[in-house]
């Protein structure tokens, strides 16, 4: 290809004087996908998406879940995504920016889910990170703890649990921790 | 301007290859003095990093007949890297990498010029990338490659029978290695598979369960993540954990054997815990050598054409025996990369509104409930309805005025597609050229404006 | 950790302490050091060598600046051997490096003892003569021998040494071995203490596979008379039946049991590489027979008796979905299996010594430890002497290069090197060595080739004629690119070979820089 890098090269330099082209923002193949993704979501009621940093960043947001039943029925519980240059072929981070009493989810926010880690597929896509999310706070569940304690009672105390989530939700203290109201 | 002119002897075993005929040799190949002289002055080479594979491939490029050569990568030395990347000594930690490289190189190989970049690879203009012929890469990290891919594809223009043109083409040569094993490839953008064609060649990071780690933790790796992962946050609220620290590799250490005993789990180390924690991939000289040999050849085969290039994607492993083999992977004809999209002609009157309109009713498209992207800018979503409305009052507005007026560019559409009578969801290339602008914008270009 | 350690690092994750202890014990001595010889111990220095002696006879030209990167304009006239050692040295000073200004040739003719004080000897750019010559005397002395030569786009690496043994061949995959097909009364007896159709329904998803399939095959084997699946029929409804037993729908744990349900159909016993070492010859021990011999005696012995044709358990098991507590507990058990199969095989080891008159603890514990945790991997390679090789090379593997396409170039290559070798000594120098026209080296060449081809017994064979041209273009030219190429694969296997660990390169390595379609070829 020498003959073709001769030829630019002197291009090159006859064009060294002469204005570049304004610095172009590249788009990458995650974002790409991205875009995609979040122009197909088919969000319930319950869920809501908020750019924070305005239409053109998609690769930050946050998803606020409002559970219409369960446990966890009038709360507002937030979580940030970040999404990787490399998106889908990792997964996005999630973490949940409202602390919340809850087996499946930390005090610091991190979530147990499996398609977040371990079984992250391409294929999947935001909706369905969102609806695993969901699907969290309709149905927590015991078997596969974050937060042991929460778990436990759960699991031994249903009614406890109950209580627990409510005192949480509104305000207060759940054993050692506080927990900022969220209703 | 190459004042230097080496004497003739100097090239004695490179010019029994440039000087004379061959014949199993690339379509292109004009042996002579003339060819080595202008690989010496006209061909540019950006090398991408300067670690284990970047030193070699400076090395090997400098002696492969190449003087312009330029080198970028963000790290400094550290004395891990002193096993392997031979251009470094103990006093240089510290030091950036790409300034000493450049330096030793240039010390014992005399006329070739290096220049060193220490920043990122975002940091640099897209323009810079455009300056150099040829891009040879020695990474470690995907979305580095996949960066410097999609600016490379950048580049890459299509005629209007969807054929690459030549001139636009930026070749890469991409080397990795782990261990006893590594990968060479050449990616000629548009023509044979590019980066992202064939990401899914490199497997998805082992990520444990969250709830393994806290709960059910069996080997010494569920462990050092929990302290990593779990620990950590909980007991330094908001102190983001930093991999170069050790005090912070200690203390992640220090709980991991904790809760290892509490467990019963043998196996915890310190050298394991840098390992998972930084994800650490061994490294040895041997493969470097052997990986960026072959990619500094094939460098050279591009530019020369000299002989026949790697089609396209060679593989090493060392570990029982040894095994070389050959791959030559297809290219993704939909790729948003390095595709050449679909080409639409348009006027500069037509409206967003209209053209979401137009793309229902394209022959090759037939999408319906468009969202449209161009250069990281959404000019209109579909949804989520905070979108939407952000993005509605563009659906008035001319597609021109929206793209910054530029004549021809690339835009990414997505939204519904029937194939064979079922919907389906696609994201679209498209190219869109505005008819009467056109033969106006290359006037401007000719004159320089 | 202290520098030398943290330099190390990477390397160390690959071949651990002993690995680098060999590495830094080991003697290396370099014929010629063009690029070939000097980029195979910059990459041996770097890791740490032990000891380096550099050998050659030649003065640094202008040239020599072109393709090595050991040398600068300052050393052109001095001894390359000197030049090249020098800056080798500035890349580790833990290595001990020197040199020796002298032509390999002459050694080999005149002081052939030489050799028998290094490791291991790394011979490039050597022609067809002295090869054989060299060869013969490395294999006397025990000397382990590697050829490496890069000539235009192309080139060779071989390996030349009697016996090399591998304990540690740390393949990348290689099946656990679990017993499922073939459990031993502690592990049955374990089993039998954990419900798999317990109702806490945390506690079903986390009860381990090999608990589930070492239950649910014995549950078969009841209702099918003792034996388990084998035809495809019941394997598919041995797998119908383990998802009968699931519970929920997200249960890993029985994913895994369906996934992993092989290793009850498999075959009991040890695998034909384990049969054909334990039947080698050398396994018949003698007094002088290596450590290696000896313990493959007594895995022999074990494998027949005790062991009921299994070889010793290496005590290790996969990650899989499981409560902490079960699976710590069934990794004790699989320890403990291993640990007494150990006791087992070093008692014989001790005594077959003692039978052959060697002291019983001269085999150390630890590696007694290693090569039972390794019994299913052992290797072993022979290479034959380069005479032998050229002078009678496998017929039938020849003719099927040839006349195979993924070979024809390689082999092509093969043919090529030993005819320009014979070139060489015939005509004083390589076919398009210097400038000129090529035409009338490109017709002796070709006749060269066609007698190399008839002396071996492929009569109407031969190469192609744009091979023969490339190999005249090729002018014995060593480029810088080939030469680290060459020089790494040639260093790759020094590591391999004084390591002891990895499973070394068989037959003849040829690199085709054409279209990177390289070849081993077992000749």
């Amino acid at each position: 290809m020498i003959r073709l890098f001769k030829v630019k090269e002197k291009q090159r330099e006859l064009a060294e004087n002469a204005n570049g082209k304004p610095p172009i923002k590249k788009q990458s193949p995650g974002e790409l996908r991205l875009h995609k993704d979040i122009g197909e979501l088919n969000l319930p009621k319950t869920c809501n998406i908020a750019f924070p940093n305005g239409k053109d960043d998609l690769m930050n947001f946050e998803v606020t879940i409002r559970p219409d039943e369960g446990y966890y029925l009038g709360g507002n519980f937030v979580f940030t995504f970040s999404v990787s240059p490399i998106y889908p072929h990792e997964a996005p981070k999630v973490k949940c920016k409202t602390k919340v009493y809850h087996p499946n989810i930390d005090l610091e926010g991190n979530v147990c889910l499996n398609i977040l880690r371990e079984d992250w597929k391409p294929v999947l896509n935001i909706n369905t990170i969102i609806y695993g999310l969901f699907h969290l706070f309709t149905q927590p569940n015991y078997e596969d703890p974050l937060n042991h304690e929460a778990a436990a009672v759960l699991r031994d105390n249903p009614k406890l649990f109950e209580s627990n989530v409510r005192r949480a939700m509104a305000g207060g203290y759940v054993g050692q921790s506080f927990f900022t109201r969220c209703m | 301007m190459a004042d230097f002119v080496a004497p003739p002897s100097r090239s004695r075993d490179l010019d029994k290859l440039l000087l004379r005929t061959g014949n199993l040799v690339g379509s292109n190949f004009e042996p002579g003095a003339e060819l080595r002289d202008d690989l010496q002055e006209y061909a540019r080479i950006l090398v991408v990093g300067a670690g284990g594979l970047g030193c070699e491939l400076l090395k090997d490029l400098a002696l492969s007949g190449f003087k312009n050569i330029d080198v970028i990568d963000m790290d400094r030395i550290e004395v891990t890297n002193l096993n392997r990347q031979f251009l470094f000594r103990v006093e240089d930690v510290g030091k950036p990498k790409a300034e000493v490289a450049a330096k030793r190189v240039m010390e014992r190989v005399s006329g070739v010029n290096i220049v060193p970049h220490f920043c990122r690879i975002e940091d640099k203009e897209i323009p810079f990338y455009n300056d150099f012929n040829i891009i040879v890469l020695g990474l470690d990290s995907i979305e580095a490659r996949s960066y410097i891919n999609s600016v490379a594809c950048s580049f890459l223009e299509y005629d209007s029978d969807d054929k690459p043109r030549e001139e636009t083409i930026k070749p890469m040569v991409d080397g990795g290695t782990e261990g006893f094993k590594g990968h060479a490839r050449v990616i000629m953008p548009g023509v044979t598979p590019c980066f992202e064609c064939t990401i899914w060649l490199f497997p998805p990071q082992v990520k444990f369960p969250l709830c393994t780690l806290a709960e059910t933790p069996r080997t010494a790796a569920h462990c050092i993540e929990y302290a990593h992962l779990i620990k950590w946050d909980e007991v330094h609220s908001g102190k983001a954990f930093d991999p170069d620290d050790p005090e912070h590799m200690k203390w992640v250490y220090d709980e991991a054997i904790k809760r290892a005993e509490l467990f019963g789990i043998p196996g915890v180390t310190y050298s394991l815990t840098q390992g998972v924690v930084k994800n650490i991939i061994p490294a040895i000289a041997s493969t470097n050598a052997i990986i960026s040999a072959a990619c500094a050849l094939e460098t050279l085969k591009i530019a020369s054409g000299c002989s026949k290039t790697l089609a396209n994607y060679l593989t090493y492993n060392g570990v029982a025996g040894l095994h070389i083999k050959v791959t030559e992977f297809v290219k993704d004809k939909d790729c948003l990369v390095c595709g050449p999209g679909v080409l639409i002609e348009l006027d500069a009157s037509v409206t967003l509104e209209k053209f979401i309109n137009l793309l229902e009713d394209h022959p090759k498209l037939l999408l319906s409930k468009a969202s449209v992207s161009h250069r990281g800018k959404n000019l209109y979503m579909q949804a989520p309805p905070v979108l939407e409305e952000m993005t509605r009052s563009n659906l008035s507005l001319p597609l021109y005025e929206l793209m910054d007026k530029v004549a021809k560019d690339t835009i990414h559409v997505t939204g519904t597609t029937s194939k064979d009578g079922k919907k389906t969801s696609c994201l679209r290339k498209l190219r869109v050229v505005f008819k009467a602008i056109d033969g106006v914008t290359d006037m401007d270009t000719a004159g320089g404006a | 950790m202290a520098e030398p350690k943290i330099k190390y690092d990477r390397q160390l994750r690959i071949w651990g302490e002993q690995g680098q202890a060999a590495l830094e014990k080991a003697s290396i001595c370099l014929l010629n050091c063009g690029p070939t010889g000097s980029e195979t111990l910059k990459n041996l220095v770097l890791g740490g060598i032990g000891s380096i002696t550099v050998i050659d006879g030649s003065k640094v030209v202008l040239g020599d600046l072109g393709n090595n990167f050991m040398l600068d304009e300052s050393c052109v006239g001095e001894s390359k051997a000197k030049s090249v050692c020098a800056f080798l040295q500035e890349l580790n000073d833990a290595v001990k490096a020197k040199f020796i200004e002298e032509y390999p040739e002459t050694l080999i003719k005149t002081n052939p003892s030489f050799f028998s004080q290094f490791t291991l000897v790394v011979a490039t750019q050597l022609v067809e003569d002295s090869m054989v010559k060299l060869d013969k005397i490395c294999r006397e002395a025990n000397v382990i021998l590697i050829f490496a030569r890069s000539y235009g786009l192309t080139g060779l690496v071989r390996i030349s040494v009697k016996e090399h043994t591998v304990i540690e061949s740390k393949p990348d995959h290689f099946l656990d071995d679990l017993r499922l097909n073939n459990p031993w009364p502690e592990l049955r007896k374990f089993a039998e203490t954990i419900d798999i159709n317990v109702q806490d329904p945390v506690a079903h998803k986390h009860t381990p596979y090999v608990v589930v399939l070492l239950k649910v095959a014995e549950e078969w084997a009841k209702s099918h008379q003792g034996s388990l699946p084998s035809t495809r029929e019941e394997k598919r409804e041995f797998k119908e039946l383990l998802k009968s037993k699931t519970i929920a729908f997200d249960e890993d744990n029985y994913k895994e049991a369906v996934e992993a349900s092989f290793k009850v159909f498999s075959s009991r016993g040890i695998s034909q590489d384990l049969q054909q070492i334990i039947d080698d010859s050398q396994a018949e021990v003698s007094s002088s027979s290596s450590n290696y011999w000896v313990m493959v005696a007594a895995l022999k012995d074990f494998i027949a008796s005790e062991g009921c044709a299994e070889a010793p358990l290496d005590g290790s098991i996969p990650d899989m979905t499981s409560s902490t507590e079960h699976y710590v507990n069934l990794q004790k058990i699989y320890q403990a299996k291993a640990e007494a199969d150990f006791l087992s095989i070093e008692q014989r080891v001790r005594n077959i010594l003692k039978k052959l008159g060697r002291e019983p603890d001269s085999i150390s514990k630890a590696t007694i430890k290693s090569f039972c945790r390794n019994a299913r991997k052992l290797k072993v390679c022979r290479y034959r002497l380069i005479e032998d090789e050229f002078s009678n090379p496998s017929i039938t593997e020849l003719q099927k290069y040839l006349t195979d396409e993924d070979y024809s170039v390689a082999v092509g290559f093969y043919i090529l090197l030993r005819a320009a070798d014979r070139f060489a000594a015939n005509y004083n120098c390589f076919p398009g060595e210097f400038e000129g026209p090529l035409d009338e080296d490109i017709s002796r060449l070709k006749t060269t080739a066609v007698g190399v081809l008839s002396d071996l017994g492929c009569n109407g064979l031969t190469v192609t004629e744009d091979l023969i041209n490339e190999m005249c273009r090729f002018g014995a030219a060593e480029l810088h690119a080939v030469a680290a190429f060459i020089g790494g694969i040639a260093s790759q296997e020094v590591i391999k070979l004084i390591t002891k660990q990895f499973v070394p390169m068989s037959g003849t390595f040829i690199f085709n820089g054409i279209d990177h379609k390289s070849q081993l070829l077992s000749l």
